[in-house]
């Protein structure tokens, strides 16, 4: 007697696409999972809706993909690589201007450099070296990017966990763990990132020696020469600092909502039901308090770059020669403003980032609030009535 | 409609619909009630969790905030025998004058009705400076201990002078009872006023109610989903069911005479402490959902008695006996 | 009587005897399956710097809980009804005192002793809004508790859709999430997945307090008639005599943490000796105008006392027309005043 019909728009239908795809690569890995999971298929693809609607979410979204693909890419589509001194081949390479026309003689030694001969235009000109700035801008997302994702793939994990087994245990437990993140949020993080880095590279040094495999594969995502590899060190060090800095946050937080959330009569039933303590912690409680931690995690990304770059500006993370969004503008500060593109760039792109961050964790905010999804269901949804009455007379 | 059936009416309420606009659709919370209340009775409202019993109450002040609207009905109210006044044509500030005045309020949960902040004292001599009894808060204190007093609050003079959360559930609710007495109320509306309480201090708190109401004539709208309290407390009864009134009658002929097959169900399903029931009767399925009611007679999903016609038409009021009206397709004359 | 016990109770751990000796004088002649023997529970009231006092939710209760019957536990809030429900099924430790279930010790019970305990003794609360989680749909719910207790039931889908049509659901509710349910619909997923366990005991929790009558009775019955299926035995916790008389074969009143009356159903109801039981019915609304206009007028005095410092005495003296001077300093035990009818009271009524 009533039918619904949606009202969908391009970007809902692609969405759909893709949520249509995921699933039926689930479905093939777990036969039968579309079926079973039906409201939660239904669910995902709400959230991708109220995502289309919100300009800031799309904004944010889309600067955070763009910033993915460059960083993926850019090593790849960057003209050339991040050391390569154009200065040897031609001198007006240094502090070049944007988009500069360098003419790149035919020699075998330009050749080795990577540069082929003729025009070549620097398009977001060169620094005091001669490099070119867009290319080690585009190593320098790849750089940030892997920081953020090995700081955010341990540090917030280790929050999370201590922050479920205080809320969880409560008691003498909770009193221990939250002392200890006490300490750790009385320092400020970035003072205590700085501390580390200092302290941590001689050490990391050591460890890469000894473990060559893990020097080459993190030479392979940051994108660096060979030759580069002793330089990892210090940007390693920067990771295990911001890791030991990036938990107490979430320790609070989430024992904070842990408290709440053990309190709900699900959590008892389950107890009830015998089942154990960490199943309880992990399929009843953390689920039912993700979407805060989901929002913080996602603009955390943007925080990790950011202070990463810092890090690197203070002359710590990152050293020269690799490519580094902090340590560009650190390096350039010293022409500013006359060579105004070494700040400015860079900075650009960091602004960009951590904006793009910011706006898709405030619209995630939205989008995982269950009562938003059901807004947006109803309004999508336009009710076609058939009254029986009407069809029947 | 609704004025027809009082003789001597203080509220009268006719057609209205009142719709909640919220985020998963339009709930049509009320949709064409029609009653009255006569002067100095208690008129009760009985029905289950979402029939609209509390919205119908809160409307009568127009009490219904965003996403509710009322749509459209008149509310009538006559401070005296013969005088009117249109509720839906006052402004919001000559409402808030009747409120809290003459018509006023006991909720369910006495521990958010008042503040925490002030003491019993403070919030009953409020209420009086608010609508001009009084020029000062000092003023009212002595009369707010009178209340105390008159709701049977022991040791009222320190009672006045203690804040909430120093009072039990059951001396809060009476408390709240003496804040709807500082005026000069004539219509008490109680909604759920005891659902919060322990059934020692329910009876308590009813008991009170009604000596108040002989004592000071007042006219009492409870609001209740317990048969219970409908047979100790109300005159006549009105029964809701998903935003409708389906049965109007005084108590006694209600419970004899049951004609709705909701109430009859209901009455049926309600265990009574004081009878050995071998098997309860239960009514199938559950309330409908508001946002898409079901067509005709919104109880004929679940109804035993059910015919074509309640599939298609709403049923009219009617009346079947001596101040008894029903809606329902069984005792229309056709 | 020691003898017995140990009869129909292989491997009863320490002090069982002497539990049962002293619960079995309440209900004779019936089969124990949980035992509390002078149970209690005190919860601190913290201070500022150390604990000020204690709350005596449960206060030396010594109960049995009757095989294949309904024990309904009635009280007002505070009286530490649920305090109880919660202590028979260990979710709560006690102060001191034991509760044995099948002569099993449940406070000492580890391990695997301990799973097959919480796999027998399950509980149906009174919240059906908040006790699903939120994110788990129906077959999870349902299959969480199967999984737990790795209990072989073939397949379980379909074993599911068995208990979802034992409870009036069916199928296509297998995959939906709580939100989509009503109150009622909510309250059978919760009883489903208690079902799922076969369990011998379950801890009903004010189970319908938080339903319309009209669902009310539908689930009501529904239990009744699981129970006759498949002899379980309840603990019916509830305020409103009207559900527990309906429910129960016995009915133990509380009362600030104590047991005041304790007897058969329909002898509590019709004959209370107990002042507090007394008041408590008179206070109950009848939906009956006929008998309203013939019921006498009744005195409830006072309110139920705070259970951090009950009254020395009797804890009822205080709101009881019949206290005596004795009522104030000595507190009554438990005596029979008819056949199975136990109530705590210097002068019992009738």
């Amino acid at each position: 007697m009533a039918e619904e019909v949606y009202e969908k728009k391009v970007l809902d239908r692609i969405s759909d696409a893709l949520i249509d795809g995921l699933v039926s690569i689930i479905d093939k890995v777990k036969p039968g999972w579309r079926v079973k999971n039906r409201g939660r298929i239904e669910e995902w693809k709400l959230m991708l809706y109220a995502l289309n609607r919100s300009p800031v979410g799309l904004l944010g979204t889309s600067l955070v993909v763009l910033f993915i693909i460059l960083a993926i890419a850019g090593p790849f589509i960057a003209p050339v690589s991040y050391d390569t001194q154009i200065i040897f081949c031609d001198r007006d390479a240094r502090l070049a201007p944007p988009r500069t026309t360098v003419q790149i003689p035919d020699n075998p030694f330009c050749r080795k450099l990577g540069l082929k001969p003729g025009n070549f235009t620097m398009l977001l000109g060169g620094d005091d070296y001669g490099r070119d700035l867009w290319s080690r801008v585009l190593y320098g997302a790849r750089t940030s990017l892997v920081v953020a994702i090995i700081v955010m793939a341990v540090g917030p994990w280790i929050g999370v966990l201590l922050g479920l087994v205080a809320g969880y245990y409560g008691g003498k437990i909770d009193e221990l763990l939250m002392r200890i993140t006490d300490v750790f949020l009385v320092f400020p993080g970035l003072i205590l990132a700085i501390a580390f880095s200092a302290v941590l590279p001689y050490r990391i040094q050591d460890v890469l020696s000894v473990h060559p495999l893990l020097a080459d594969v993190m030479r392979v995502l940051f994108a660096i020469k060979p030759e580069n590899e002793p330089q990892l060190a210090s940007l390693l060090s920067v990771i295990v600092a911001l890791w030991l800095v990036w938990w107490p946050f979430y320790a609070r937080l989430v024992r904070g909502m842990v408290l709440s959330a053990k309190e709900n009569t699900y959590v008892e039933a389950a107890k009830a039901l015998g089942v154990p303590s960490w199943k309880i912690m992990f399929k009843h409680i953390l689920p039912n308090i993700a979407g805060p931690i989901i929002v913080f995690y996602t603009m955390d990304f943007g925080g990790v770059i950011l202070t990463e770059a810092g890090l690197s500006f203070l002359g710590l993370g990152a050293v020269p020669p690799l490519a580094d969004w902090g340590r560009i503008i650190y390096d350039g500060s010293r022409y500013f403003p006359d060579a105004w593109w070494l700040v400015f760039f860079p900075g650009l792109f960091i602004f960009l980032t951590v904006l793009g961050f910011n706006l898709l964790g405030d619209a995630l905010r939205d989008v995982l609030d269950p009562r938003m999804r059901r807004s947006i269901e109803f309004k999508i949804k336009k009710r076609v009535v058939v009254e029986e009455v009407s069809s029947g007379s | 409609m609704g004025a027809n059936r009082c003789r001597d009416p203080i509220i009268v309420v006719e057609d209205l619909y009142i719709n909640f606009y919220t985020y998963a659709g339009i709930v049509k919370a009320i949709d064409g009630v029609s009653f009255c209340i006569e002067r100095g009775e208690t008129y009760c409202l009985v029905g289950e969790t979402g029939c609209g019993k509390s919205v119908t109450s809160r409307a009568l002040t127009r009490l219904i905030l965003p996403p509710g609207k009322i749509e459209r009905g008149r509310i009538l109210y006559y401070p005296e025998p013969g005088k009117v006044v249109d509720i839906m044509k006052l402004s919001e500030e000559e409402l808030r004058m009747i409120r809290g005045d003459e018509i006023t309020y006991i909720f369910q949960d006495p521990g958010t009705a008042l503040d925490p902040l002030y003491t019993i004292g403070y919030q009953i001599s409020e209420t009086m400076l608010v609508h001009g009894y009084i020029n000062r808060i000092k003023e009212g204190i002595s009369k707010a201990i009178q209340l105390l007093k008159e709701t049977l609050i022991p040791d009222s003079e320190q009672r006045a002078k203690s804040y909430p959360h120093e009072l039990s559930g059951g001396m809060k609710q009476r408390a709240v009872i003496a804040t709807s007495l500082a005026n000069r109320p004539k219509l008490i509306i109680a909604d759920e006023p005891t659902t919060a309480l322990d059934a020692t201090v329910q009876a308590q708190i009813m008991e009170l109610l009604r000596n108040l109401k002989k004592q000071r004539g007042l006219t009492i709208l409870l609001i209740t989903h317990n048969m219970g309290l409908v047979a100790e407390m109300c005159d006549r009864v009105g029964v809701m069911y998903a935003g409708q009134l389906v049965e109007e009658a005084p108590t006694e002929e209600l419970f004899q005479n049951p004609l709705h097959p909701y109430t009859r169900a209901l009455l049926r399903a309600v265990p009574n402490p004081l009878k050995k029931i071998e098997k309860l009767e239960s009514i199938p399925g559950t309330v409908p959902n508001l946002i898409y009611p079901p067509p005709g007679c919104r109880f004929h999903p679940r109804c035993a008695h059910v015919m074509d016609t309640c599939r298609r038409q709403k049923p009219m009021f009617i009346r079947v006996g001596d101040k008894h009206y029903v809606s329902c397709w069984l005792y229309s004359r056709r | 009587m020691a003898g017995v016990v140990t009869e129909h109770v292989q491997g009863a751990d320490k002090g069982y005897d002497e539990a049962v000796r002293e619960a079995w004088r309440f209900l004779p002649g019936e089969k124990p399956l949980v035992v509390l023997y002078r149970l209690k529970k005190y919860f601190p009231v913290k201070g500022l710097i150390r604990v000020k006092g204690w709350v005596r939710a449960v206060d030396n209760v010594t109960l049995l809980i009757p095989e294949g019957k309904t024990l309904g536990l009635v009280g007002e809030s505070g009286s530490g009804k649920t305090t109880i429900g919660r202590l028979v099924l260990r979710l709560i430790e006690p102060t001191s005192g034991s509760v044995f279930f099948m002569g099993r010790n449940i406070f000492k019970l580890r391990g695997r002793d301990l799973r097959w305990f919480r796999r027998n003794a399950q509980m149906v609360f009174q919240d059906p809004y908040g006790s699903l989680n939120p994110r788990m749909t129906v077959y999870d719910i349902i299959n969480e508790a199967l999984r737990t207790h790795k209990i072989d039931v073939g397949d379980p889908k379909e074993y599911i859709i068995k208990l979802l049509y034992e409870v009036g659901l069916n199928e296509t509710h297998l995959y939906r999430y709580p939100h989509e349910f009503s109150g009622g619909q909510r309250q059978r997923i919760a009883i489903a997945r208690v079902l799922a366990l076969q369990p011998k005991f379950i801890v009903l929790d004010e189970p319908t307090s938080a339903l319309d009558v009209s669902v009310q009775a539908q689930i009501l019955n529904m239990l009744k008639d699981l129970q006759r299926r498949y002899n379980l035995t309840y603990l019916f916790i509830s305020h409103d005599l009207g559900v527990v008389r309906y429910m129960s074969d016995y009915i133990a009143v509380m009362y600030v943490g104590k047991i005041v009356e304790i007897g058969p159903a329909e002898e509590v109801f019709e004959k209370p000796f107990h002042p507090y039981t007394k008041m408590l019915l008179a206070s109950i609304p009848v939906p009956d105008p006929e008998y309203v206009k013939k019921k006498p007028p009744i005195r409830v005095v006072g309110e139920p006392p705070s259970p951090v410092n009950p009254p020395p005495g009797c804890r009822f003296h205080p709101r009881c027309p019949y206290a005596s001077e004795k009522c104030k300093r000595e507190e009554p035990s438990l005596v029979e005043v008819e056949h199975g009818h136990w109530v705590a009271c210097w002068h019992p009524l009738n």
